[in-house]
């Protein structure tokens, strides 16, 4: 029973969702109203569950001391003080907001802004000419560039910015495209595999049947 | 009171039963599902299936968890950062069962981190069953389970922390990622990890293509527990899946020949958007 149960769970769950999708008497119930009041009362309690592992792994760090322990200290200190804050305060509080706005909103964008260096590293990697492949994606990326950048104007007047839109609109959109159609087919089957039982990994084990 | 306002707005059922444009959309996972199921049956009566093509960034997963054990370092697992709502993530959750044994087999550390706290849970549970199943439940470390954090920059700073820190020799990424793809496959590839990455984020990919050593294009993460677990059954629905796709193409085909014989013709959009 301690697999079947999930099981029997999952199936009821996802004909309630397929019923309350395609259905009129499911969308006339509201069905997706009550599962989605389900899922946001598991997800608390899993973000509970989340809020334990974290104190017990950096708990540890601190009871060892181990290298960098202090950051555990800051961690946790801001973890549960925020935590305080925002059951005294709410969400609309005006220090919680404070905190948020910013603290948190900064250090995202810092890290957010991170990403630029990274693209730059990736892209001289990808755009070495090794390979007949490489060449192509160098030559392509070499136009996109141009045309959307002044330069590319002052070069060649309307041509790249021209080429630009034809690589851009008619051969990334058509590869983007057949790979969408594969991915939401795939994500259908394995939606239906897992409706059907032949796939078991998200209750424990081996993942299949 | 919720349900009588929905009740109130809820439009006239298509075909007597179905909510309005559903039509085609349910018919089109009905034929999936027969499709699907016609090739399990042909799988289970030990009839022949069509061959699934390698797929070198799934053959190299046990290579990456060689490597890791040869070195002595972690393998990191990451599931994306959306929840179990999205299929990419239950993809994730099939790739997580087969990694977890191999890691239990060969006594390698295995980290999975977590951005969002119900893949948390759930691979938590998968790794420890994988564990009993191989025999080695003292083995199983719940603390390299982990929950990070649900907010994705401070994810993405703390699992590059602990790529910095914990130093493991392989990265396999396999979900829903955003920003966050860029960053934490660079850093691997920084780190000289064997990493893996796939998703289904389109805008994503290039950048798993460009800094992962083998990238698992879009809709082969699906395939990815079917064809880890080698079993006949499970290569049915993937085979399924295909001839699916087959069936649209052909109806994009149509469509193209459609509108180039007789621009003005409306026939199939009427057909696939009435309904």
């Amino acid at each position: 029973m301690r697999k079947e149960g999930p099981m029997i769970l999952t199936v009821i769950s996802s004909l309630v969702v397929v019923f309350s999708q395609y259905f009129f008497l499911g969308q006339k119930w509201a069905l997706m109203n009550s599962v989605n009041n389900w899922f946001l009362i598991s997800y608390s309690i899993a973000l509970a569950l989340g809020f334990v592992n974290l104190t017990t792994i950096h708990f540890k760090y601190i009871q060892r001391k181990r290298e960098g322990w202090f950051y555990s200290i800051i961690l946790l200190v801001c973890m549960y003080g925020y935590l305080v804050l925002g059951l005294i305060q709410t969400q609309n509080g005006p220090q919680f907001d404070w905190i948020y706005v910013n603290a948190y909103s900064p250090l995202g964008a810092t890290i957010f802004s991170l990403v630029a260096f990274f693209i730059t590293s990736a892209a001289y990697r990808a755009f070495r000419v090794r390979t007949k492949e490489a060449t192509i994606l160098l030559v392509c990326a070499l136009f996109v560039m141009l045309g959307r950048a002044p330069i590319g104007d002052a070069i060649w007047g309307g041509w790249s910015a021209f080429v630009s839109k034809w690589v851009m609109g008619t051969m990334n959109v058509a590869g983007m495209r057949g790979i969408n159609l594969g991915i939401a087919v795939g994500g259908f089957a394995t939606a239906l595999r897992i409706m059907l039982g032949l796939e078991r990994a998200h209750i424990g084990g081996s993942g299949t049947q | 009171m919720m349900w009588l306002l929905a009740q109130e707005q809820a439009p006239a059922p298509t075909l007597g039963i179905f909510s309005t444009g559903s039509v085609i959309d349910f018919a089109f996972i009905l034929l999936l599902g027969v499709i699907i199921w016609i090739m399990v049956a042909r799988a289970r009566t030990g009839r022949k299936i069509p061959e699934i093509k390698k797929i070198a960034g799934l053959e190299a997963v046990d290579e990456a968890i060689g490597r890791a054990t040869e070195m002595g370092r972690p393998v990191v697992f990451i599931p994306g950062i959306l929840s179990v709502d999205n299929p990419q993530t239950l993809a994730a959750f099939g790739m997580v069962s087969h990694i977890a044994r191999q890691c239990a087999r060969y006594d390698t550390r295995f980290l999975a981190l977590n951005c969002d706290p119900l893949p948390y849970a759930v691979i938590e549970e998968i790794t420890r069953q994988a564990y009993l199943e191989e025999g080695r439940p003292d083995a199983f470390n719940p603390d390299d389970i982990r929950f990070l954090s649900a907010e994705q920059f401070a994810f993405v700073g703390a699992v590059i922390g602990i790529f910095e820190r914990e130093r493991p020799a392989a990265n396999i990424m396999i979900g829903a990622f955003y920003a966050e793809a860029m960053m934490l496959a660079e850093t691997g590839s920084f780190q000289g990890m064997i990493q893996i990455g796939g998703t289904g984020m389109t805008a994503q990919l290039p950048f798993f293509v460009a800094a992962c050593d083998y990238a698992l294009i879009g809709e082969e993460i699906y395939a990815a527990s079917a064809y880890l677990s080698k079993e006949p059954v499970m290569y049915g629905t993937v085979v399924g899946q295909d001839w699916m796709k087959i069936i649209i193409a052909l109806l994009i085909l149509t469509g193209a020949v459609l509108a180039t014989v007789s621009p003005d013709s409306k026939f199939l959009s009427d057909i696939l958007g009435g309904y």
